[in-house]
Protein backbone atom coordinates (compact mmCIF):
# COMPACT_ATOMS: atom_id res chain seq x y z
CA UNK A 1 0.00 0.00 0.00
CA UNK A 2 2.80 2.43 0.92
CA UNK A 3 6.59 2.27 1.11
CA UNK A 4 8.97 4.92 2.37
CA UNK A 5 12.38 6.16 1.43
CA UNK A 6 14.55 8.89 2.90
CA UNK A 7 17.27 10.65 0.95
CA UNK A 8 19.36 12.26 3.70
CA UNK A 9 21.54 14.22 1.26
CA UNK A 10 18.60 15.86 -0.47
CA UNK A 11 16.45 15.75 2.68
CA UNK A 12 13.55 14.24 0.80
CA UNK A 13 11.05 11.79 2.21
CA UNK A 14 9.33 9.83 -0.53
CA UNK A 15 6.18 7.85 0.16
CA UNK A 16 5.25 5.56 -2.71
CA UNK A 17 1.57 4.60 -2.74
CA UNK A 18 -0.07 1.85 -4.75
CA UNK A 19 -3.63 0.78 -5.44
CA UNK A 20 -7.00 2.31 -4.90
CA UNK A 21 -6.96 5.04 -2.25
CA UNK A 22 -10.60 4.75 -1.24
CA UNK A 23 -12.08 5.44 2.18
CA UNK A 24 -11.25 2.00 3.60
CA UNK A 25 -7.70 2.10 2.27
CA UNK A 26 -7.16 5.48 3.90
CA UNK A 27 -8.53 4.18 7.22
CA UNK A 28 -5.89 1.46 7.01
CA UNK A 29 -3.24 3.86 5.78
CA UNK A 30 -3.61 6.55 8.43
CA UNK A 31 -2.01 4.65 11.36
CA UNK A 32 0.78 3.48 9.03
CA UNK A 33 1.60 7.07 8.09
CA UNK A 34 1.27 8.26 11.69
CA UNK A 35 3.62 5.64 13.04
CA UNK A 36 6.18 5.74 10.23
CA UNK A 37 9.44 6.89 11.86
CA UNK A 38 10.69 8.65 8.73
CA UNK A 39 7.63 10.87 8.74
CA UNK A 40 7.28 11.09 12.49
CA UNK A 41 10.86 12.14 13.14
CA UNK A 42 11.34 14.37 10.13
CA UNK A 43 13.25 17.59 10.39
CA UNK A 44 11.96 21.07 9.61
CA UNK A 45 13.89 21.19 6.36
CA UNK A 46 12.74 17.83 5.04
CA UNK A 47 10.56 17.80 1.95
CA UNK A 48 7.77 15.28 1.51
CA UNK A 49 6.93 13.69 -1.82
CA UNK A 50 3.94 11.43 -2.40
CA UNK A 51 4.60 9.30 -5.47
CA UNK A 52 1.22 8.05 -6.69
CA UNK A 53 2.19 6.50 -10.02
CA UNK A 54 0.44 3.27 -9.02
CA UNK A 55 -2.68 4.93 -7.63
CA UNK A 56 -5.75 4.83 -9.84
CA UNK A 57 -8.41 6.27 -7.53
CA UNK A 58 -8.33 8.86 -4.75
CA UNK A 59 -11.09 9.35 -2.21
CA UNK A 60 -11.62 12.69 -0.52
CA UNK A 61 -10.10 11.24 2.65
CA UNK A 62 -6.84 10.63 0.77
CA UNK A 63 -6.87 14.22 -0.51
CA UNK A 64 -7.46 15.36 3.06
CA UNK A 65 -4.42 13.37 4.16
CA UNK A 66 -2.37 15.04 1.40
CA UNK A 67 -3.56 18.49 2.48
CA UNK A 68 -2.68 17.74 6.09
CA UNK A 69 0.90 16.77 5.18
CA UNK A 70 1.19 19.75 2.82
CA UNK A 71 0.19 22.09 5.65
CA UNK A 72 2.54 20.43 8.10
CA UNK A 73 5.46 20.52 5.67
CA UNK A 74 4.91 24.17 4.79
CA UNK A 75 4.95 26.05 1.50
CA UNK A 76 6.97 24.40 -1.22
CA UNK A 77 7.93 21.42 0.93
CA UNK A 78 5.25 19.02 -0.19
CA UNK A 79 4.50 17.67 -3.64
CA UNK A 80 2.65 14.88 -5.35
CA UNK A 81 4.34 13.30 -8.35
CA UNK A 82 3.63 10.85 -11.16
CA UNK A 83 -0.15 11.15 -11.15
CA UNK A 84 -2.05 9.05 -13.62
CA UNK A 85 -4.10 11.31 -15.91
CA UNK A 86 -7.42 10.42 -14.28
CA UNK A 87 -6.05 11.25 -10.85
CA UNK A 88 -4.43 14.44 -12.15
CA UNK A 89 -7.75 15.53 -13.60
CA UNK A 90 -9.37 14.92 -10.20
CA UNK A 91 -6.89 17.25 -8.49
CA UNK A 92 -7.33 19.86 -11.24
CA UNK A 93 -11.11 19.77 -11.18
CA UNK A 94 -11.17 20.18 -7.42
CA UNK A 95 -8.79 23.14 -7.74
CA UNK A 96 -6.33 21.54 -5.35
CA UNK A 97 -3.46 21.20 -7.78
CA UNK A 98 -1.77 24.42 -6.65
CA UNK A 99 -2.17 23.84 -2.94
CA UNK A 100 -0.73 20.37 -3.28
CA UNK A 101 1.92 21.09 -5.91
CA UNK A 102 0.92 18.35 -8.34
CA UNK A 103 3.19 17.25 -11.14
CA UNK B 1 -19.64 63.00 -17.59
CA UNK B 2 -20.99 59.90 -15.85
CA UNK B 3 -24.48 61.39 -15.83
CA UNK B 4 -24.17 62.16 -19.50
CA UNK B 5 -23.14 58.56 -20.19
CA UNK B 6 -26.06 57.34 -18.13
CA UNK B 7 -28.41 59.45 -20.22
CA UNK B 8 -26.94 57.98 -23.39
CA UNK B 9 -27.31 54.47 -22.00
CA UNK B 10 -30.91 55.15 -20.96
CA UNK B 11 -31.70 56.48 -24.40
CA UNK B 12 -30.19 53.47 -26.20
CA UNK B 13 -32.04 51.06 -23.94
CA UNK B 14 -35.30 52.95 -24.29
CA UNK B 15 -35.07 52.60 -28.06
CA UNK B 16 -34.15 48.93 -27.72
CA UNK B 17 -37.06 48.36 -25.39
CA UNK B 18 -39.48 49.81 -27.94
CA UNK B 19 -37.90 47.68 -30.66
CA UNK B 20 -38.32 44.63 -28.41
CA UNK B 21 -41.99 45.43 -27.86
CA UNK B 22 -42.63 45.62 -31.59
CA UNK B 23 -40.44 42.64 -32.44
CA UNK B 24 -42.29 40.51 -29.90
CA UNK B 25 -45.39 40.71 -32.08
CA UNK B 26 -43.70 39.44 -35.25
CA UNK B 27 -44.57 36.02 -36.58
CA UNK B 28 -42.11 33.44 -37.88
CA UNK B 29 -42.51 34.50 -41.47
CA UNK B 30 -41.82 38.18 -40.76
CA UNK B 31 -38.84 37.23 -38.63
CA UNK B 32 -37.39 34.90 -41.24
CA UNK B 33 -37.76 37.54 -43.94
CA UNK B 34 -35.62 39.94 -41.89
CA UNK B 35 -33.01 37.29 -41.14
CA UNK B 36 -32.76 36.35 -44.80
CA UNK B 37 -32.35 39.98 -45.85
CA UNK B 38 -29.56 40.51 -43.33
CA UNK B 39 -27.84 37.29 -44.36
CA UNK B 40 -27.96 38.32 -48.02
CA UNK B 41 -26.51 41.77 -47.45
CA UNK B 42 -23.88 40.54 -45.02
CA UNK B 43 -22.85 37.78 -47.38
CA UNK B 44 -22.72 40.17 -50.34
CA UNK B 45 -20.38 42.42 -48.41
CA UNK B 46 -18.16 39.62 -47.09
CA UNK B 47 -15.07 40.70 -49.05
CA UNK B 48 -15.41 44.42 -48.49
CA UNK B 49 -15.96 43.99 -44.75
CA UNK B 50 -13.09 41.52 -44.46
CA UNK B 51 -10.71 43.97 -46.10
CA UNK B 52 -11.94 46.81 -43.89
CA UNK B 53 -11.49 44.77 -40.73
CA UNK B 54 -7.97 43.81 -41.71
CA UNK B 55 -7.04 47.35 -42.70
CA UNK B 56 -8.44 48.88 -39.54
CA UNK B 57 -7.10 46.38 -37.02
CA UNK B 58 -3.90 45.41 -38.80
CA UNK B 59 -4.63 41.87 -37.69
CA UNK B 60 -5.06 38.68 -39.63
CA UNK B 61 -5.38 37.97 -43.32
CA UNK B 62 -8.28 39.43 -45.27
CA UNK B 63 -8.85 36.31 -47.39
CA UNK B 64 -9.30 34.33 -44.19
CA UNK B 65 -11.58 36.99 -42.77
CA UNK B 66 -13.74 36.46 -45.85
CA UNK B 67 -14.15 32.83 -44.80
CA UNK B 68 -15.01 33.96 -41.29
CA UNK B 69 -17.63 36.28 -42.77
CA UNK B 70 -18.97 33.36 -44.81
CA UNK B 71 -19.24 31.33 -41.62
CA UNK B 72 -20.89 34.23 -39.78
CA UNK B 73 -23.47 34.72 -42.52
CA UNK B 74 -24.06 31.87 -44.99
CA UNK B 75 -23.28 28.93 -42.72
CA UNK B 76 -25.01 30.45 -39.71
CA UNK B 77 -28.04 31.31 -41.84
CA UNK B 78 -28.18 27.78 -43.28
CA UNK B 79 -28.14 26.36 -39.77
CA UNK B 80 -30.93 28.56 -38.37
CA UNK B 81 -33.15 29.38 -41.34
CA UNK B 82 -35.53 26.46 -40.82
CA UNK B 83 -35.53 26.64 -37.03
CA UNK B 84 -38.77 27.57 -35.32
CA UNK B 85 -38.11 30.48 -33.01
CA UNK B 86 -41.55 32.08 -32.75
CA UNK B 87 -44.61 30.84 -30.90
CA UNK B 88 -45.13 27.11 -30.46
CA UNK B 89 -41.90 25.46 -31.53
CA UNK B 90 -42.71 21.92 -30.48
CA UNK B 91 -45.46 19.70 -29.09
CA UNK B 92 -45.02 16.22 -27.74
CA UNK B 93 -48.36 14.39 -27.69
CA UNK B 94 -46.98 11.67 -25.41
CA UNK B 95 -45.85 14.02 -22.67
CA UNK B 96 -48.46 16.66 -23.43
CA UNK B 97 -45.81 19.35 -23.28
CA UNK B 98 -45.76 22.18 -25.79
CA UNK B 99 -42.82 24.55 -26.02
CA UNK B 100 -43.30 28.22 -26.78
CA UNK B 101 -40.36 30.42 -27.74
CA UNK B 102 -40.27 33.91 -26.31
CA UNK B 103 -37.66 36.54 -27.04
CA UNK B 104 -35.43 37.72 -24.22
CA UNK B 105 -35.32 41.46 -24.84
CA UNK B 106 -32.42 43.80 -25.58
CA UNK B 107 -29.13 41.94 -25.93
CA UNK B 108 -25.79 43.66 -25.48
CA UNK B 109 -23.28 42.01 -27.82
CA UNK B 110 -19.61 42.68 -27.20
CA UNK B 111 -17.50 42.19 -30.30
CA UNK B 112 -13.79 41.31 -30.20
CA UNK B 113 -11.13 43.10 -32.22
CA UNK B 114 -9.99 39.80 -33.73
CA UNK B 115 -13.25 39.06 -35.57
CA UNK B 116 -15.11 42.38 -35.74
CA UNK B 117 -17.25 41.89 -38.82
CA UNK B 118 -17.91 38.14 -38.74
CA UNK B 119 -18.83 38.07 -35.05
CA UNK B 120 -21.02 41.15 -35.46
CA UNK B 121 -22.95 39.60 -38.36
CA UNK B 122 -23.21 36.28 -36.56
CA UNK B 123 -24.61 37.89 -33.42
CA UNK B 124 -26.97 40.10 -35.39
CA UNK B 125 -28.37 37.09 -37.25
CA UNK B 126 -28.96 34.98 -34.15
CA UNK B 127 -30.47 37.93 -32.26
CA UNK B 128 -32.85 38.80 -35.08
CA UNK B 129 -33.81 35.14 -35.53
CA UNK B 130 -34.83 35.11 -31.87
CA UNK B 131 -36.59 38.52 -32.17
CA UNK B 132 -34.21 40.24 -29.80
CA UNK B 133 -32.97 43.77 -30.42
CA UNK B 134 -29.20 43.86 -30.39
CA UNK B 135 -26.86 46.56 -29.16
CA UNK B 136 -23.37 46.11 -30.52
CA UNK B 137 -20.42 47.20 -28.44
CA UNK B 138 -17.34 47.09 -30.56
CA UNK B 139 -13.72 47.00 -29.54
CA UNK B 140 -12.21 50.46 -29.99
CA UNK B 141 -9.65 49.12 -32.41
CA UNK B 142 -12.32 47.82 -34.78
CA UNK B 143 -15.10 50.37 -34.38
CA UNK B 144 -15.15 51.57 -38.00
CA UNK B 145 -15.42 48.18 -39.67
CA UNK B 146 -17.88 47.08 -37.04
CA UNK B 147 -19.97 50.24 -37.52
CA UNK B 148 -20.05 49.65 -41.26
CA UNK B 149 -21.21 46.07 -40.67
CA UNK B 150 -23.94 47.28 -38.35
CA UNK B 151 -25.05 49.97 -40.81
CA UNK B 152 -25.34 47.51 -43.70
CA UNK B 153 -27.21 44.94 -41.64
CA UNK B 154 -29.53 47.50 -40.06
CA UNK B 155 -30.54 49.01 -43.37
CA UNK B 156 -31.29 45.55 -44.78
CA UNK B 157 -33.27 44.62 -41.67
CA UNK B 158 -35.33 47.82 -41.87
CA UNK B 159 -36.07 47.31 -45.55
CA UNK B 160 -37.33 43.82 -44.71
CA UNK B 161 -39.72 45.28 -42.15
CA UNK B 162 -37.72 45.03 -38.93
CA UNK B 163 -38.57 47.33 -36.02
CA UNK B 164 -36.70 50.59 -35.83
CA UNK B 165 -33.62 50.40 -33.57
CA UNK B 166 -33.57 46.60 -33.62
CA UNK B 167 -29.82 46.94 -34.23
CA UNK B 168 -27.87 49.70 -32.49
CA UNK B 169 -24.24 50.31 -31.86
CA UNK B 170 -22.46 51.92 -28.96
CA UNK B 171 -20.16 54.52 -30.35
CA UNK B 172 -18.61 55.72 -27.12
CA UNK B 173 -16.18 52.81 -26.97
CA UNK B 174 -15.07 53.52 -23.42
CA UNK B 175 -14.75 50.67 -20.96
CA UNK B 176 -16.76 52.56 -18.34
CA UNK B 177 -19.63 53.02 -20.71
CA UNK B 178 -19.62 49.36 -21.76
CA UNK B 179 -19.74 48.40 -18.08
CA UNK B 180 -22.57 50.82 -17.49
CA UNK B 181 -24.46 49.26 -20.37
CA UNK B 182 -23.76 45.77 -19.07
CA UNK B 183 -25.27 46.65 -15.71
CA UNK B 184 -28.28 48.50 -17.14
CA UNK B 185 -31.52 47.05 -15.75
CA UNK B 186 -33.13 46.97 -19.20
CA UNK B 187 -30.49 44.65 -20.66
CA UNK B 188 -31.90 41.13 -20.93
CA UNK B 189 -28.66 39.35 -21.74
CA UNK B 190 -25.01 40.09 -22.43
CA UNK B 191 -23.38 38.15 -25.21
CA UNK B 192 -19.74 38.79 -24.46
CA UNK B 193 -16.88 37.50 -26.57
CA UNK B 194 -13.44 38.67 -25.57
CA UNK B 195 -10.73 38.55 -22.96
CA UNK B 196 -10.95 37.37 -19.37
CA UNK B 197 -11.51 40.88 -17.99
CA UNK B 198 -14.43 41.55 -20.29
CA UNK B 199 -16.10 38.23 -19.58
CA UNK B 200 -15.64 38.73 -15.84
CA UNK B 201 -17.17 42.20 -16.13
CA UNK B 202 -20.15 40.72 -17.97
CA UNK B 203 -20.73 38.10 -15.29
CA UNK B 204 -20.31 40.66 -12.52
CA UNK B 205 -22.81 43.05 -14.04
CA UNK B 206 -25.87 41.57 -12.38
CA UNK B 207 -27.47 40.77 -15.74
CA UNK B 208 -27.59 37.31 -17.31
CA UNK B 209 -24.58 36.76 -19.53
CA UNK B 210 -23.13 34.29 -21.97
CA UNK B 211 -19.47 35.13 -21.86
CA UNK B 212 -16.79 33.40 -23.79
CA UNK B 213 -13.24 33.92 -22.74
CA UNK B 214 -9.81 32.66 -23.69
CA UNK B 215 -8.66 29.23 -24.68
CA UNK B 216 -5.33 27.45 -24.45
CA UNK B 217 -5.80 24.59 -26.84
CA UNK B 218 -3.53 21.57 -26.40
CA UNK B 219 -3.09 19.22 -29.34
CA UNK B 220 -2.06 15.66 -28.63
CA UNK B 221 -0.46 13.80 -31.53
CA UNK B 222 -0.81 10.13 -30.70
CA UNK B 223 1.61 7.49 -31.97
CA UNK B 224 -1.20 6.07 -34.09
CA UNK B 225 -1.75 9.38 -35.90
CA UNK B 226 -0.92 10.09 -39.51
CA UNK B 227 1.83 12.58 -38.69
CA UNK B 228 2.11 14.46 -42.02
CA UNK B 229 -1.69 14.82 -42.06
CA UNK B 230 -1.74 16.04 -38.44
CA UNK B 231 1.03 18.56 -39.00
CA UNK B 232 -0.57 19.85 -42.21
CA UNK B 233 -3.88 20.35 -40.43
CA UNK B 234 -2.28 22.08 -37.46
CA UNK B 235 -0.44 24.48 -39.76
CA UNK B 236 -3.54 25.30 -41.81
CA UNK B 237 -5.41 25.98 -38.58
CA UNK B 238 -2.78 27.96 -36.69
CA UNK B 239 -2.03 30.14 -39.70
CA UNK B 240 -5.72 30.76 -40.40
CA UNK B 241 -6.19 34.53 -40.04
CA UNK B 242 -2.78 34.48 -38.33
CA UNK B 243 -4.14 32.52 -35.40
CA UNK B 244 -6.83 34.95 -34.23
CA UNK B 245 -9.48 32.34 -33.50
CA UNK B 246 -9.52 31.54 -29.79
CA UNK B 247 -9.87 27.83 -30.63
CA UNK B 248 -6.58 27.81 -32.51
CA UNK B 249 -3.87 25.39 -31.44
CA UNK B 250 -1.52 26.65 -28.74
CA UNK B 251 0.68 23.68 -27.90
CA UNK B 252 1.63 20.42 -29.56
CA UNK B 253 2.21 17.43 -27.31
CA UNK B 254 3.54 13.98 -28.15
CA UNK B 255 5.60 11.15 -26.67
CA UNK B 256 9.37 11.06 -27.06
CA UNK B 257 9.13 8.07 -29.41
CA UNK B 258 7.66 10.19 -32.21
CA UNK B 259 9.15 13.57 -31.35
CA UNK B 260 11.84 13.49 -34.05
CA UNK B 261 9.36 12.46 -36.70
CA UNK B 262 6.89 15.19 -35.73
CA UNK B 263 9.64 17.78 -35.58
CA UNK B 264 11.00 16.76 -39.00
CA UNK B 265 7.51 17.02 -40.45
CA UNK B 266 6.95 20.51 -39.05
CA UNK B 267 10.31 21.56 -40.47
CA UNK B 268 9.53 19.93 -43.82
CA UNK B 269 6.27 21.93 -43.91
CA UNK B 270 8.14 25.20 -43.31
CA UNK B 271 7.83 25.73 -39.58
CA UNK B 272 10.78 27.07 -37.62
CA UNK B 273 11.99 25.76 -34.26
CA UNK B 274 13.29 28.63 -32.16
CA UNK B 275 16.56 28.31 -30.28
CA UNK B 276 16.49 28.91 -26.52
CA UNK B 277 17.87 32.39 -27.08
CA UNK B 278 15.21 33.12 -29.71
CA UNK B 279 12.49 31.80 -27.41
CA UNK B 280 13.52 34.44 -24.85
CA UNK B 281 13.33 37.13 -27.51
CA UNK B 282 9.87 36.03 -28.69
CA UNK B 283 8.64 35.81 -25.11
CA UNK B 284 9.65 39.42 -24.55
CA UNK B 285 7.51 40.74 -27.39
CA UNK B 286 4.66 38.24 -27.22
CA UNK B 287 3.86 38.25 -23.53
CA UNK B 288 3.20 41.11 -21.12
CA UNK B 289 5.41 40.24 -18.13
CA UNK B 290 3.20 41.91 -15.52
CA UNK B 291 0.09 39.95 -16.46
CA UNK B 292 1.50 36.91 -18.23
CA UNK B 293 -1.06 37.41 -20.98
CA UNK B 294 -0.39 37.89 -24.67
CA UNK B 295 0.73 41.23 -25.96
CA UNK B 296 -1.62 43.05 -28.37
CA UNK B 297 1.30 43.81 -30.68
CA UNK B 298 1.58 40.18 -31.83
CA UNK B 299 -2.13 39.28 -32.03
CA UNK B 300 -3.02 38.32 -35.58
CA UNK B 301 0.41 39.27 -36.92
CA UNK B 302 2.35 37.38 -39.54
CA UNK B 303 5.40 35.31 -38.68
CA UNK B 304 7.54 37.83 -40.49
CA UNK B 305 6.25 40.75 -38.40
CA UNK B 306 6.74 38.78 -35.20
CA UNK B 307 10.28 37.83 -36.21
CA UNK B 308 11.07 41.49 -36.92
CA UNK B 309 9.61 42.58 -33.59
CA UNK B 310 11.65 39.93 -31.80
CA UNK B 311 14.76 40.71 -33.83
CA UNK B 312 15.34 37.18 -35.01
CA UNK B 313 16.21 35.80 -38.43
CA UNK B 314 13.98 33.11 -39.82
CA UNK B 315 14.02 31.23 -43.12
CA UNK B 316 11.94 32.71 -45.91
CA UNK B 317 8.49 31.18 -46.17
CA UNK B 318 8.30 30.24 -42.47
CA UNK B 319 4.70 29.56 -41.48
CA UNK B 320 4.86 29.10 -37.73
CA UNK B 321 7.40 29.74 -34.97
CA UNK B 322 7.72 26.80 -32.63
CA UNK B 323 9.12 26.93 -29.12
CA UNK B 324 10.12 23.66 -27.50
CA UNK B 325 9.45 24.19 -23.80
CA UNK B 326 10.35 22.21 -20.70
CA UNK B 327 7.47 23.32 -18.56
CA UNK B 328 4.08 24.94 -18.22
CA UNK B 329 3.11 28.06 -16.30
CA UNK B 330 4.33 31.56 -15.58
CA UNK B 331 8.00 30.60 -15.86
CA UNK B 332 7.29 29.49 -19.43
CA UNK B 333 5.43 32.47 -20.92
CA UNK B 334 4.78 30.82 -24.29
CA UNK B 335 2.87 27.99 -22.63
CA UNK B 336 -0.19 30.26 -22.43
CA UNK B 337 -2.56 31.50 -25.11
CA UNK B 338 -1.03 33.54 -27.95
CA UNK B 339 -3.34 34.40 -30.85
CA UNK B 340 -0.54 34.47 -33.40
CA UNK B 341 1.40 31.88 -35.42
CA UNK B 342 3.48 30.77 -32.44
CA UNK B 343 3.21 27.25 -31.02
CA UNK B 344 4.59 25.63 -27.89
CA UNK B 345 6.01 22.13 -28.35
CA UNK B 346 6.25 19.40 -25.73
CA UNK B 347 7.57 15.89 -25.74
CA UNK B 348 6.86 13.53 -22.84
CA UNK B 349 8.40 10.22 -21.80
CA UNK B 350 5.18 8.23 -22.17
CA UNK B 351 1.47 8.42 -22.93
CA UNK B 352 0.41 9.25 -19.38
CA UNK B 353 2.99 12.01 -19.05
CA UNK B 354 1.87 13.45 -22.40
CA UNK B 355 -1.78 13.48 -21.35
CA UNK B 356 -0.83 15.08 -18.03
CA UNK B 357 0.96 17.77 -20.02
CA UNK B 358 -2.22 18.39 -22.03
CA UNK B 359 -4.26 18.60 -18.81
CA UNK B 360 -1.84 21.19 -17.40
CA UNK B 361 -2.03 23.26 -20.60
CA UNK B 362 -5.81 22.96 -20.60
CA UNK B 363 -5.98 24.35 -17.07
CA UNK B 364 -3.57 27.17 -17.83
CA UNK B 365 -6.22 29.68 -18.82
CA UNK B 366 -8.19 27.56 -21.24
CA UNK B 367 -10.54 25.56 -19.03
CA UNK B 368 -13.68 24.47 -20.83
CA UNK B 369 -12.72 25.85 -24.23
CA UNK B 370 -11.36 23.40 -26.80
CA UNK B 371 -8.82 20.61 -27.16
CA UNK B 372 -7.60 18.61 -30.08
CA UNK B 373 -6.27 15.11 -30.72
CA UNK B 374 -4.79 13.39 -33.75
CA UNK B 375 -5.14 9.64 -33.32
CA UNK B 376 -6.43 6.53 -34.99
CA UNK B 377 -6.89 4.79 -31.66
CA UNK B 378 -10.55 5.09 -30.66
CA UNK B 379 -9.88 4.16 -27.03
CA UNK B 380 -7.30 6.92 -26.67
CA UNK B 381 -9.54 9.46 -28.39
CA UNK B 382 -12.33 8.85 -25.90
CA UNK B 383 -9.91 8.70 -22.97
CA UNK B 384 -8.43 12.06 -23.99
CA UNK B 385 -11.89 13.57 -24.36
CA UNK B 386 -12.88 12.43 -20.88
CA UNK B 387 -9.69 13.70 -19.26
CA UNK B 388 -9.64 17.17 -20.81
CA UNK B 389 -11.96 19.92 -19.63
CA UNK B 390 -13.08 21.18 -23.02
CA UNK B 391 -16.44 22.04 -24.53
CA UNK B 392 -15.20 20.78 -27.87
CA UNK B 393 -12.66 18.01 -28.40
CA UNK B 394 -11.67 18.07 -32.05
CA UNK B 395 -10.55 14.76 -33.52
CA UNK B 396 -8.20 14.70 -36.51
CA UNK B 397 -9.43 18.20 -37.32
CA UNK B 398 -7.88 21.66 -37.46
CA UNK B 399 -9.10 23.16 -34.21
CA UNK B 400 -9.70 26.76 -35.39
CA UNK B 401 -12.01 25.80 -38.20
CA UNK B 402 -13.27 22.72 -36.38
CA UNK B 403 -14.44 24.36 -33.17
CA UNK B 404 -16.51 27.02 -34.94
CA UNK B 405 -18.59 24.26 -36.51
CA UNK B 406 -20.20 23.60 -39.89
CA UNK B 407 -16.95 23.15 -41.81
CA UNK B 408 -15.24 20.00 -40.52
CA UNK B 409 -18.09 18.61 -38.41
CA UNK B 410 -21.75 19.05 -37.61
CA UNK B 411 -21.33 21.42 -34.66
CA UNK B 412 -23.56 24.48 -35.01
CA UNK B 413 -21.64 27.27 -36.76
CA UNK B 414 -20.80 29.86 -34.14
CA UNK B 415 -18.32 32.57 -33.30
CA UNK B 416 -19.17 32.38 -29.62
CA UNK B 417 -18.02 29.13 -28.07
CA UNK B 418 -19.36 28.19 -24.65
CA UNK B 419 -16.76 27.03 -22.13
CA UNK B 420 -18.98 25.56 -19.39
CA UNK B 421 -18.60 26.36 -15.74
CA UNK B 422 -14.82 25.94 -15.97
CA UNK B 423 -14.80 29.06 -18.13
CA UNK B 424 -17.53 30.61 -15.94
CA UNK B 425 -20.12 29.97 -18.66
CA UNK B 426 -23.52 28.39 -18.25
CA UNK B 427 -23.06 26.17 -21.30
CA UNK B 428 -20.40 24.34 -23.29
CA UNK B 429 -22.42 24.66 -26.49
CA UNK B 430 -21.61 26.59 -29.63
CA UNK B 431 -23.94 29.54 -29.05
CA UNK B 432 -26.70 30.02 -31.59
CA UNK B 433 -30.25 31.40 -31.87
CA UNK B 434 -31.82 28.78 -29.60
CA UNK B 435 -29.62 29.99 -26.72
CA UNK B 436 -31.29 33.40 -26.99
CA UNK B 437 -34.84 32.28 -26.28
CA UNK B 438 -36.90 31.82 -23.19
CA UNK B 439 -38.68 28.53 -23.70
CA UNK B 440 -42.02 28.24 -21.95
CA UNK B 441 -43.43 24.79 -21.39
CA UNK B 442 -47.18 24.35 -21.55
CA UNK B 443 -47.91 21.23 -19.60
CA UNK B 444 -51.23 19.49 -20.34
CA UNK B 445 -52.76 17.41 -17.62
CA UNK B 446 -51.22 13.92 -17.88
CA UNK B 447 -51.56 12.52 -14.36
CA UNK B 448 -48.88 10.16 -13.14
CA UNK B 449 -50.96 6.99 -12.84
CA UNK B 450 -48.38 5.19 -10.75
CA UNK B 451 -48.42 7.94 -8.15
CA UNK B 452 -52.18 8.37 -8.04
CA UNK B 453 -52.86 4.62 -8.21
CA UNK B 454 -50.59 4.02 -5.24
CA UNK B 455 -51.99 4.03 -1.74
CA UNK B 456 -50.38 7.28 -0.60
CA UNK B 457 -51.12 6.65 3.08
CA UNK B 458 -48.10 4.30 2.94
CA UNK B 459 -45.80 7.30 2.63
CA UNK B 460 -46.69 8.13 6.22
CA UNK B 461 -45.82 4.67 7.50
CA UNK B 462 -42.22 4.96 8.68
CA UNK B 463 -41.89 1.19 9.11
CA UNK B 464 -42.03 0.65 5.33
CA UNK B 465 -38.68 0.54 3.56
CA UNK B 466 -37.86 2.17 0.23
CA UNK B 467 -37.85 -1.28 -1.42
CA UNK B 468 -41.29 -2.16 -0.05
CA UNK B 469 -42.77 1.14 -1.19
CA UNK B 470 -41.11 0.94 -4.61
CA UNK B 471 -42.45 -2.57 -5.15
CA UNK B 472 -45.96 -1.44 -4.29
CA UNK B 473 -45.57 1.73 -6.37
CA UNK B 474 -44.77 -0.20 -9.54
CA UNK B 475 -47.43 -2.89 -9.00
CA UNK B 476 -50.01 -3.14 -11.77
CA UNK B 477 -53.13 -1.77 -10.21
Amino acid sequence: MVTFDYNSTEKIITAVFAGRMDYLAVVELTPILESEPILKNRGAEDRIIFDIAEVDYIASSFIRTCIMYAKQAGTGRFSIINCQPFVKKTFKISGLDEVLNIS
Amino acid sequence: MAENLKEIADEILEKAQLAAAEFHQFNQEQTDRIVEAVFRVGFSNRVKLAKRAQEETGMGIWEHKVIKNVLGTQLVYESIKNEKTVGVISYNSQTGIAEIAQPLGPILAVIPVTNPTSTAMFKILICLKSRNPIIISSHRGASKSCAETVRICYEAALSAGAPEDCIQMITSGSRDFTQMMMAHPKIALILATGGTGLVKAAYSSGNPAIGVGPGNVPVFIDESADIPFAVGNIISSKTFDNGTICASEQAIVMVDAIEKEVRREFERQNCYFLTNEEIKKVEKIAIVPETGSMSAQVVGQSVLTIAKLADINIPEGTKILIAKLDGIGKEFPLSGEVLAPILAFYSAKDYHAAINCCIDLNYLGGIGHSACIYSNNEKRIMEYAELLNAGRVLVNTPSSQGAVGALFNQLPPSLTLGCGTGGKNITTENITAKNLLNIQRVCRRKPNEMFFGFDQSKYYDESLTADEITKEYYKNH
